[in-house]
């Protein structure tokens, strides 16, 4: 079933409000929001590491957070200290990011909001492809000066 | 008082490790899904195991069955992102003793340790 404007809108509110507490949360600084938008041409909108969550039950599609290493850096160095992280640190940063995100949504949505675990990729993977039925929405955010994306993909 | 730390993130395992170090608790091991956690606890019998609940394989509410079938007396935290009622009902049936929410901080995870230290310690004296 295809989900409505209304829910989708709906939907996209419930992401942008757990990213926020995410960085309240851990950081004391808040992120900012540019201004979301809807994605209809090809390709996807990716920073240097993503996490990617699929998502399934009452809605079906995916959500994924996207920045450059500068910005999981920043984090892993707040969280526990590292100055020089690894590439398998970031990339467990990115999906740990996703994850909570999106399993954060289940305290509006419940148990039937179901999401898998995240999918972490560097640069943009050839076999990564996006089903032509869902709608993309994409809302940048900023945290600690550096630019990340929230992609949202619904059907 | 003897850990185990089961999460499939590394980060988290460390950010939990790190946040407890001024805790009279010995770490005796981390474990990144639900199938590596079970063998550790059949090994070591840990007091406490923290536990996410979405780890490839097994997930932890699965994971949480097989822990309390082999070794019942062990304290689980959940400490998991899904922040909806039915999951942490649904652990707390299966015998966890504590649950929290990421994402967690150090406050968070000391008051949540805090009190279930101050049950065990609580539970000892009334011995």
């Amino acid at each position: 079933m295809k989900t409505s404007k209304a829910d989708f809108d709906a939907t996209c509110n419930l992401f942008i409000n757990s990213v926020n507490n995410y960085f309240r949360h851990l950081t004391e600084v808040d992120s900012k929001l540019n201004v979301p938008y809807l994605k209809e041409s090809e390709g996807l909108v990716l920073k240097d590491y993503t996490g990617m969550i699929g998502i399934s039950g009452n809605r079906k599609g995916f959500v994924y957070i996207s920045a450059n290493r500068e910005m999981y850096e920043d984090l892993i160095k707040i969280f526990i200290g590292i100055d020089k992280p690894s590439d398998e640190d970031i990339l467990d940063m990115a999906g740990e990011i996703s994850n909570v995100v999106a399993g954060n949504v289940r305290a509006n949505l419940g148990a039937n909001f179901m999401i898998s675990v995240p999918v972490v990729f560097q640069g943009m993977p050839s076999q990564l492809k996006i089903p032509d039925d869902v709608s993309i929405y994409v809302i940048p955010i900023i945290w600690n000066s550096h630019e990340a994306f929230v992609v949202i993909g619904l059907q | 008082m003897r850990l185990l730390i089961v999460d499939d993130s590394s980060i988290m395992r460390r950010i939990i490790e790190k946040n407890l170090k001024d805790y009279d608790i010995e770490i005796i091991g981390m474990a990144a899904d639900g199938i590596e956690a079970v063998d550790m606890v059949k090994k070591e019998k840990p007091d406490v195991v923290t536990l996410d609940i979405t780890m490839p394989g097994m997930d932890g509410l699965a994971c949480l069955d097989e822990i309390m079938e082999f070794h019942p007396t062990a304290k689980v935290m959940i400490i998991t992102a899904l922040a909806d009622k039915l999951t942490g009902l649904r652990a707390l049936d299966k015998g966890a003793r504590g649950f929290l929410y990421k994402p967690v901080n150090a406050d968070d995870l000391a008051k949540a340790f805090d009190r279930l230290l101050k049950r065990n310690e609580d539970k000892q004296s009334r011995f």
